[in-house]
């Protein structure tokens, strides 16, 4: 069992968050404090990396959604890169993939804020 | 999967009991616990993450709501519980979930479609969504003797 770890890179404009272990409500709050962090710096567009992610409940998603809409409204947005095949499938029989943007690429993920 | 000495589980052919503090730092063991459970019954790995989500949903809940600081419980002398007793009978799998904190109206709870929910992008209330979502039945109860008792069964369908 990994713990939940969160690191961070930029590029360009873009913040890349890598996120491995789980994401329930008991680890959210760490990554809940690390967005917060970055609205306050004015940085709106994020790409959340799952390749090493092993779960995400609900409290994750609703406040991935919730940050998203937040990022949405300064032009920017919140998406998720690499999402293992397991969470895809949870995630998008519960419609969740309407909602976010799933890109299976870096570069895609970064490019599809540039195209705003 | 070696567990926390706090964590109490005992297994019989058809029967599983697991009890931990509740605490949300247990909440990744009985996922594990639940979900091989659920693999070794039959469930094939899509059901199982479902069931695994399921419980986890549940358990949050109890940790997040029922075990709130600031509500007041009738069992409030005690340490905090999460309860699991799972069961196999005939195709069914039967996963109770017991604890002693606050009690939640669970017959008058109204949450919106999860349509709704997303197209309004609201960030919570998706537990109960889920639960009823992904297992075939869902029930809770309260009493003064028992606690509060989340039920939920899920089909295994025969290929």
């Amino acid at each position: 069992m990994r713990d939940f770890r969160i690191d961070q890179e930029s590029r360009d404009s873009v913040q890349l968050i890598r996120l491995s272990g789980s994401l329930d409500m008991y680890s959210f709050p760490r990554l809940e404090s690390e967005l917060n962090a970055l609205f306050q710096q004015g940085r709106y567009s994020l790409v959340l990396d799952c390749r090493d992610l092993d779960y995400i409940g609900s409290a994750g998603l609703g406040a991935l959604i919730g940050f998203a809409k937040r990022a949405r409204e300064h032009k920017g947005d919140l998406c998720l890169l690499n999402v293992p095949e397991r969470i895809y499938k949870i995630i998008e029989l519960l419609g969740f993939t309407k909602v976010l943007q799933v890109h299976q690429t870096e570069d895609e993920a970064v490019a599809s804020f540039q195209a705003k | 999967m070696e567990l926390p000495e706090n964590i109490h589980r005992e297994e019989s052919a058809d029967k599983l009991l697991i009890q931990t503090p509740g605490h949300g730092s247990y909440l990744a063991y009985i996922r594990a616990i639940v979900g091989d459970l659920a693999r070794k019954i039959g469930f094939d790995e899509g059901e199982a993450a479902k069931i695994e989500m399921a419980v986890d949903e549940a358990c949050s809940n109890v940790v997040r709501h029922a075990y709130s600081p600031d509500k007041e419980w009738c069992w409030q002398q005690r340490d905090p519980e999460i309860r699991l007793d799972i069961r196999v009978e005939g195709n069914l799998l039967i996963i109770e979930i017991n604890d002693h904190g606050q009690r939640f109206d669970f017959a008058n709870y109204r949450p919106a479609r999860m349509e709704d929910h997303l197209r309004e992008m609201k960030p919570g209330g998706y537990g109960i969504l889920i639960m009823r979502n992904f297992m075939d039945e869902v029930q809770y109860s309260s009493n003064d003797q028992t606690g509060n008792t989340l039920r939920m069964v899920k089909y295994l369908k025969k290929s």
